[in-house]
């Protein structure tokens, strides 16, 4: 479509009429967004959640599509394959605004709802149900997180959803649209920032010359022109002498990424490695070479941007620890140390403009206007109000919204005689990623502390193993203990497990094959084996 | 649009608002306690009746909406049914404010300059303990009014809180009688943040002598997930820890709703574990502390080396979403323009 965020806002989820949620776990991983997907149910809104467990959502649902991990593309394609075969698309959307729709009318007609229950599990009738009640009404609008993503075929399961939206028109007003709910904090703000080796600050291409030049100029320093590697690339490049220095700001990579155990032995190698972080952790005492203390959120000035696109104040509240300084200050001097010479940048607001100056989409959006409540980005000049959705009145993308054909694609590892269960991963609501924050409030592990996987009651009991047992997964990767948890979430055959333990990585494993496109890992499918701990 | 009129005053309504909003807006304020916007209008607690012209008794003005030529009248005796009511709840409400939360009941009585008249014999309700550390409950300072139960059902929409007893033994409990921890609720504090005389309280301010009003507050944006709450650290002056995080309505986009992280998981901020000195490892392959300038030196030399050793392509950059846009925007330039890569990426790439 041509913007790599949310199209619609948040308080606008309440009065949406149809709400499709596929793989957002969001009672747990976005609980104050949760609220207003509530509201809209509560409003007399139809929900239907598609997802491989049953999470709390599908309490509200109208319809609980649980298809097997890593079969999206399939439901999806089905669905749109009903609302072809049944008219229900919008013809004059698709003309006027879209382009390759051919392309993916003729893959979709072979995927038949009744092949689709199949493969997915998903009744034809609750796919056929589902496709008409998203195509037929005009406040649709589809929420997606990792479930989508956190696949070897994540960019393939974006594209269906993006098929959907476009298919039907749903784009470009109030209360609609494809919606990405962004996991953390500043995911939104980092990419936007241009922490990311295909683009600089503001989504502008670093292979395209006159960018470059543009930021070289501004900046005074030759922007390079040889391509970055990906965070995967650089998790192999560790292997491979390729990678010889990290710099790690705020970052675990040993517990958060794909293969851990891997990622730590890789991190073993590194010449230099560099950590910035509050806490010490078990891989940076183990590895660092440097570790520099830095600042929480609640002790540095500077903005977040949320999965809305809107960019708020953060405000330095609490004196820094010991001699700890802010991130931007450490940037600052490590900078220097280098030998560059960057302007003095004497506040938080001094590097935002800097940015704002450089990123058209950001240019209007500048401190004094956000010191109440943030505004959304594109803010293209000052004044400007801030755009609440995206892609109005047409599709940001030149020449128009593209379709694009996706075929389904078999997840990379399933599960075989060895390791039987499919194993997929997520959050929970008590804890935040690698847990050093809430893993310290006592308050919180008193309602969840020890390391625990969620398996149906009948895998369980064939295995012997009852609520509150420690019992060891096992991977080709790794192996660790758990205490099980008997859940109706899961069916028999997966099981689930969140990746907040320090103690017993989940990410010990998952494997680390991840989508071609974009390197994103398959942390939602990897096939285990569970054993009674003797 | 209808017309009505207001103490003598004719004025506006939009189809179907409440009484008490459309006064509002024309500069009359009713006092309310059982009434929070995010809920459905309940007319519990009946402080803020008015009078209509032709109906038999007074009418609650949060949940009653304003009908087309409707005479309300907001002065004359109905002051003397709130001040009566007062005097009523104050008679059975022992202890102000246990957690030191702010208490819309004693604001009032003190604006309305009345006090307890007696103290009911009974008033003394049953004590109330929990094992879980977050949230506290006083019965003496509670009004029965059920905002906190009516958030957990109509907001959070789960079973947590419910309604117990009857009449002077009344009270508010985990559902079933559990613990607070093994009832459906998600620890979200949603209850404690709309209690109007803070009955529920962060119980890790139990006892404190400091009104919530003497803290510092400084706005923010949360640092957990990406949905970017707004939320007001508040900080003892003195230490200048945090002591408990709260949120306003008017904050968007949450509208002062917050999660279990986002209200309570904030002592990490002031956790010894923190690190507090540059470290950098020695010969003797520990980690020791040291100075800044030690430490900056030895980080540049180490990337420096292997620059010129490897080429920049040579150095990765992984920043991360706990940090500002500002931040990560100084990390990318530093990798493009310091060592000369494009090498930037996250863990949240997706």
């Amino acid at each position: 479509m041509g913007r790599g965020a949310s199209s619609n806002s948040i308080p606008e989820i309440e009065n949406a009429r149809f709400l499709f949620v596929i793989g957002s776990n969001t009672t747990e991983a976005h609980p104050v967004l949760a609220l207003r997907i509530k509201k809209a149910v509560r409003n007399g809104a139809t929900l239907v959640v598609a997802d491989p467990r049953a999470i709390w959502l599908t309490k509200l649902a109208k319809r609980h599509l649980q298809l097997r991990p890593g079969t999206d593309v399939w439901l999806l394609n089905a669905m749109m394959h009903v609302i072809l075969e049944e008219g229900l698309q919008d013809d004059e959307y698709i003309r006027a605004n879209t382009v390759d729709f051919d392309a993916v009318r003729e893959i979709v007609m072979r995927y038949t709802p009744e092949d689709a229950e199949k493969v997915t599990g998903v009744p034809a009738e609750a796919i056929r149900a589902t496709a008409r009640e998203y195509a037929t009404e005009r406040h649709a609008a589809i929420f997606y997180t990792l479930g989508i993503t956190e696949h070897a075929c994540g960019v393939d399961n974006i594209w269906s959803l993006s098929n959907l939206v476009l298919m039907t028109g749903h784009l470009g007003y109030e209360s609609t649209g494809l919606n990405a709910l962004r996991g953390q904090n500043n995911v939104q703000g980092l990419n936007d920032s241009g922490a990311n080796p295909m683009y600089l600050p503001g989504y502008q291409a670093v292979d395209d010359p006159e960018l470059r030049r543009k930021f070289s100029e501004a900046w005074g320093a030759e922007v390079p022109e040889t391509p970055g590697y990906r965070l995967d690339q650089m998790m192999s490049g560790l292997h491979d002498g390729r990678v010889r220095a990290l710099v790690l700001i705020g970052e675990n990579p040993a517990q958060t990424e794909p293969n851990a155990r891997h990622v730590e032995e890789g991190l073993g190698k590194l010449d230099f490695l560099l950590s910035q972080d509050i806490f010490l952790h078990d891989m940076t005492s183990k590895h660092a070479h440097v570790v520099l203390p830095a600042s929480s959120f609640a002790e540095k000035d500077g903005t977040f941007t949320n999965t809305e696109r809107r960019v708020s104040r953060v405000r330095r509240a609490a004196p820094l620890p010991g001699e700890a300084k802010t991130d931007l200050e450490i940037v600052l001097l490590l900078a220097r140390a280098l030998g560059t010479h960057w302007p003095e940048y004497p506040d938080a607001e001094s590097v935002w403009n800097e940015l704002a100056d450089l990123a058209p989409a950001w240019y209007g959006l500048r401190y004094d206007r956000i010191e109440e409540n943030g505004i959304q980005w594109p803010v293209p000049e000052l004044g400007h109000p801030g755009t609440q959705f995206l892609h109005a009145p047409r599709p940001a993308r030149p020449g128009g919204a593209k379709f694009y054909p996706v075929e389904y694609q078999r997840p990379i590892e399933e599960p075989d005689s060895e390791y039987p269960l499919v194993l997929s991963t997520g959050r929970t609501l008590y804890h935040y990623n690698s847990a050093t924050m809430t893993m310290r409030e006592s308050g919180i592990t008193e309602k969840q502390e020890d390391p625990f996987f969620e398996i149906s009651a009948e895998d369980a009991s064939a295995l012997g193993l009852a609520e509150g047992d420690w019992a060891r997964l096992l991977s080709r990767r790794g192996a660790l203990e758990a205490r099980v948890h008997l859940s109706e979430r899961v069916y028999p055959g997966l099981v689930w497990m969140a990746l907040h333990f320090a103690e017993q990585k989940v990410n010990w494993l998952t494997h680390d094959v991840g989508d071609p496109l974009i390197g994103t890992p398959e942390f939602k499918i990897s096939a285990v084996r569970v054993e009674p701990v003797a | 649009m209808v017309e009505f009129t207001l103490d003598g005053r004719t004025v506006t309504a939009s189809d179907g608002e409440l009484i008490v909003h459309a006064a509002a807006r024309h500069g009359t304020f009713i006092p309310t306690l059982c009434h929070d916007d995010k809920l459905d209008p309940y007319g519990g607690c009946r402080m803020c009746v008015v009078d209509v012209e032709g109906a038999p008794r007074p009418m609650p003005a949060c949940a009653t909406r304003v009908a087309e030529g409707m005479a309300i009248s907001t002065n004359g005796q109905i002051t003397d049914y709130q001040r009566t009511l007062t005097e009523m709840l104050l008679s059975e409400h022992l202890n102000a404010s246990p957690g030191g939360r702010p208490n819309e009941l004693r604001d009032l009585a003190t604006e309305l300059g009345v006090d307890a008249p007696v103290i009911l014999p009974d008033a003394k309700r049953e004590e109330y303990d929990d094992r879980n550390q977050l949230m506290g409950y006083d019965p003496d300072a509670c009004i029965l009014c059920a905002r906190c139960v009516r958030y957990t059902q109509e907001v959070m929409q789960c079973s947590a809180l419910s309604l117990e007893g009857r009449g002077g033994h009344s009270r508010i409990v985990p559902t079933w009688g559990l613990s607070w921890l093994d009832t459906e609720c998600e620890l979200c504090g949603g209850c404690l943040s709309t209690c109007p005389t803070g009955a529920i309280y962060e119980k890790f301010e139990e006892g404190t002598e400091r009104p919530e009003s003497a803290l510092e507050e400084v706005r923010t944006t949360c640092t957990y997930c990406g949905v970017g709450c707004q939320i007001d650290l508040k900080l003892d002056p003195g230490t200048k820890h945090i002591v408990k995080v709260t949120s306003k309505d008017e904050y968007l986009p949450n509208e002062g709703n917050l999660c279990v992280k986002g209200r309570f998981a904030f002592n990490f901020v002031h956790h010894p574990d923190r690190l507090t000195r540059p470290l950098v490892r020695g010969e003797d392959g520990e980690l020791h502390p040291t100075t800044w300038e030690h430490a900056l030196e030895t980080a540049a030399a180490g990337l420096r080396k292997v620059i010129d050793e490897h080429g920049p392509q040579a150095v990765g950059f992984l920043s991360s979403a706990r940090l500002t846009n500002e931040e990560n925007y100084l990390i990318q330039k530093l990798a493009r323009t310091g060592v000369g890569t494009n090498s930037v990426h996250s863990c949240e790439s997706t």
